[in-house]
């Protein structure tokens, strides 16, 4: 009987990238097959939705969202900090624009508004996620479980903002704020719904957040607390300070991306699920897609977003597949980076005797 | 007749990244026979011990049992084979109780059949352990001992021993190490890994010298220390006898004082009862004291890692009793914890981003580079992850934390436990340089050998209490009546 083991092995850091570029691009053409065999579409066409996805531009409208709430969750998981309420402190971050540009005198200023509703976002996002990070500094309690609840509460009071006290006297009883003034908002490029700035930005941001979390001694000792806080605190660092720090960047950056949902896309406040909608949730994963370093954070908020492109292309283009196949091949092409990883990691050995 | 080996290793090849682990390594093992394995650290020692109980795949090479070629891709397979690992860490699952223990590493279930086993194996051993306790409550020395224990159950025919009764206190190490002689005499085969030269001279009829992954030297019995050592670290001098220097105390007040201290353990019974001591620059103080007498919580509390429940620790004259572990050492307290995988180092990093941590201001590359040569790290690349050196190798780049200022107080606690001969003479002579030039030094161990010649003052410690201090300039004439505090009192 042919004897089969699973064995831990170590690729050169090259070795490791170009492997998994391949199983992604095999696995692309072996969902292409699959689908035009399911579907009687051509190969061609199949492809060329593929390929189409990918070169979209419209992904920015998803990396900027999905880039810089991953890039904050990375950081945040590296230390051991489980945020899962990037996507309530998204919403606040959004709450947070909304207002400057519509309540306050600075949305109506140019240049001034779109920075002050930024940071003020980013402010608010950070808010979001600081009792959850107290209650566990102070009190010991879980903070996977207070952040994922937070995200509910954040969906309804956007949605008691809309509804109520903040429902626009122009929009027929929609349950939405009025748009907000031109000032404020961040030029488009010119027939997309995402702007430059923003994606120059976010790719900074990630980079930014790259060196700080390997050049700076803040920074790294931030991922040594996921490996040992009593390794932290004999290095003469506080566990709790850096703990907190994580957990407010991380806070802070969903903000931001919420922030710039409304600047950007959106232009007015929406319901909560709306506004957030599950981006939070998928950029826990992209996060994970990325090791958890910002800077590969950023193929895989690329690679995530051609995909929700191909999920929207497979359905109403002229592929036409559906929604059910859609989904399947969208969640083929995930696992496939896991595949990926396993198999620069370990290695197969099948021995006959 | 010609006797048959029971195994064989062949050629075995192993790398780790860059890092070659073995390079090509051959050995056998008889029947009744004890080899020891012998190496500084990072041989490739606990590598081989890995491969043989199927833990690790060699990358070439391969493993006869019995005569045939044999694959194992799981420690199941080694176990099917009658191979059994007891490590230096016990391998058991703190929640369950000793008997679910025995059984889950059996892959039976915990019959009264096995209880019975069980109790009469232990009573056999003369422990005095009940089976249905939780692990978590169990001393590592008694951890230990169900780890053998649970080996043993099962008739065994080749028993990997890596550094299992390094860190034992002696008259338990001697019970251990004789039931491994027992096991032997009755044909079982073992594979005894250590760096301690004497005990492996007392345990083995065999000997192979690892360094660096290559197989330097086999010995036959009757083979006399100086020849394994010049195999296992090379021809060069690096024995550095100790001297205390005479005594230049530069303060009069005291650097380091705890009052009255008591600290409570996890099962809430003091650990540390009531302990006074006090520390001035300049000096080394040793604290000795068989396994689990305190010494640990004590250097834990002084450190902040675990809470003191009354008393008092003043550093420099302020007052740290209740302060955060990362604010002392701040105010200039270093503590070199005891166990480097979990609180030495941080695993996730590389060895120059944990060196960068220990120091306040910035680590250049020269310094790097430097640090890593004087505590002779290997493999000696900055750049690798911690997790992928050896366990002694690990435990060095925890010390460079010694390496970087010029602390005004260091405590530490069995820094040398993991630690080669070579190494461990490089680490005590450090803690005397440090106290030299103007250090407090607070030396807690367990090992009455490495403190003896370099403390100024020696503190006994026994169930939680300090019971005497000696002072003489020369300690070694004391070692009787220390000795005798240890056990008795």
């Amino acid at each position: 009987m042919p004897k089969v083991a699973i064995v831990k092995r170590e690729l050169s850091k090259i070795a490791t990238a170009l492997a998994k570029v391949l199983v992604i691009l095999l696995g692309l053409l072996l969902a292409a097959t699959l689908t035009s065999i399911a579907t009687g579409n051509t190969l061609k066409l199949i492809s060329i939705t593929l390929f189409q996805s990918f070169t979209n531009l419209n992904v920015f409208v998803y990396i900027s969202t999905l880039l810089p709430t991953a890039v904050g969750l990375s950081l945040a998981f590296s230390a051991n900090a489980w945020n899962l309420g990037a996507e309530g402190q998204l919403v606040f971050g959004a709450i947070g624009a909304t207002f400057i540009a519509l309540f306050t005198p600075l949305g109506r200023q140019e240049i001034i508004a779109p920075i002050a509703a930024l940071i003020f976002a980013s402010f608010l996002g950070a808010l979001w996620a600081l009792p959850a990070a107290l209650l566990k500094m102070f009190r010991g309690i879980n903070e996977a479980l207070t952040t994922l609840l937070m995200n509910f509460i954040a969906y309804y009071v956007a949605n008691y903002l809309v509804k109520g006290p903040w429902r626009g006297r122009t929009v027929y009883g929609y349950p939405t704020t009025d748009m907000i003034p031109i000032e404020s908002r961040i030029p488009t490029a010119p027939g997309y719904s995402f702007s430059w700035y923003v994606v120059v930005a976010c790719i900074a941001i990630a980079v930014l957040l790259y060196l700080f979390l390997y050049r700076t001694r803040v920074g790294i000792a931030l991922r040594a607390l996921g490996s040992s806080i009593h390794f932290v605190e004999l290095s003469g660092l506080s566990s709790k300070k850096l703990f907190l720090i994580a957990f407010l960047i991380s806070g802070a950056l969903a903000g931001f991306a919420g922030g710039v949902k409304i600047l950007v896309y959106h232009k007015k406040l929406v319901e909560g699920p709306i506004v957030g909608g599950g981006y939070g949730f998928t950029s826990i994963m992209v996060s994970w897609l990325g090791g958890l370093n910002p800077l590969f954070v950023i193929p895989a908020s690329y690679y995530t977003a051609a995909l929700y492109i191909l999920s929207f292309g497979l359905q109403i283009g002229s592929a036409a597949v559906g929604d059910a196949l859609s989904s399947t091949i969208v969640g083929f092409l995930l696992a496939l980076i896991l595949l990926a990883d396993f198999l620069t990691r370990y290695r197969i050995v099948i021995r006959f005797r | 007749m010609m006797r048959k080996p029971f195994i064989e290793v062949v050629e075995i090849y192993k790398k780790f990244g860059d890092v070659i682990a073995l390079n090509g390594v051959s050995l056998e093992i008889y029947p009744g026979e004890i080899l020891a394995v012998l190496g500084e650290n990072g041989s490739g020692k606990s590598t081989l011990a890995k491969i043989l109980y199927g833990l690790y795949f060699p990358d070439k090479g391969y493993i006869k049992v019995d005569d045939v070629v044999t694959v194992f891709s799981s420690p199941a397979e080694a176990k099917n084979r009658g191979i059994f690992l007891v490590s230096q860490r016990p391998q058991l699952v703190d929640d369950m109780s000793v008997l679910e223990n025995v059984a889950l590493f059996l892959n039976i279930s915990p019959s009264r059949d096995l209880k019975k086993k069980l109790e009469v194996t232990l009573r056999d051993l003369g422990m005095a352990i009940d089976v249905d306790r939780g692990v978590y409550t169990l001393s590592y020395t008694e951890k230990q001992f169900i780890d053998l224990v649970k080996a043993l159950i099962t008739q065994p025919r080749l028993l990997i021993v890596d550094e299992a009764a390094t860190y034992l206190p002696r008259e338990l190490k001697i019970k251990f190490l004789d039931i491994i002689k027992k096991f032997a005499a009755r044909g079982g085969s073992v594979m005894y890994i250590t760096h301690k030269i004497l005990e492996a001279i007392e345990m083995g009829d065999r000997f192979i010298v690892l360094r660096k992954g290559d197989v330097v030297g086999v010995f036959e019995k009757g083979v006399d220390v100086t020849t394994i050592r010049r195999a296992m670290f090379g021809s060069e001098e690096y024995l550095t006898t100790f001297k205390r220097s005479p005594k230049k105390i530069t303060h009069e007040s005291f650097a380091l004082s705890v009052e009255n201290l008591i600290v409570y353990d996890e099962h809430g019974k003091p650990s540390v009862n009531d302990v006074s001591l006090n520390v001035r620059s300049g000096e080394l103080i040793s604290i000795v004291g068989i396994a689990g007498n305190g010494q640990k919580e004590l250097g834990e509390a002084i450190a902040g890692l675990r809470k003191a429940a009354r008393g008092r620790i003043m550093l420099n004259g302020n007052e740290i009793t209740h302060a955060p572990a990362s604010e002392r050492i701040k105010k200039g307290l270093i503590y070199v914890p005891e166990d480097p995988f979990r609180e030495g180092v941080a695993m996730g990093l590389t060895v120059a981003e944990n060196v960068k941590l220990f120091s306040q201001s910035k680590v250049s590359r020269e310094l790097l580079d430097a640090l890593i040569k004087k505590l002779d790290v290997n493999p000696s690349n900055p750049f690798i992850n911690v997790a992928k050196l050896s366990g002694g190798n690990i435990q060095k780049v925890s010390l460079a934390r010694l390496l970087l200022t010029t602390p005004k107080v260091v405590v530490a606690y069995s820094p040398t436990r993991m630690l080669d001969e070579r190494s461990k003479t490089l680490t005590l002579s450090i803690l005397q340089r440090l106290a030299e030039s103007g250090s407090a030094v607070l030396l807690l161990s367990e090992d009455i050998e490495e403190v003896l010649h370099i403390s100024t003052r020696l503190g006994v410690m026994v169930s939680g209490k300090i019971v005497r201090f000696f002072e003489t300039p020369d300690l070694e004439s004391c070692r009787e009546d220390i000795e005798k505090v240890m056990v008795h009192a």
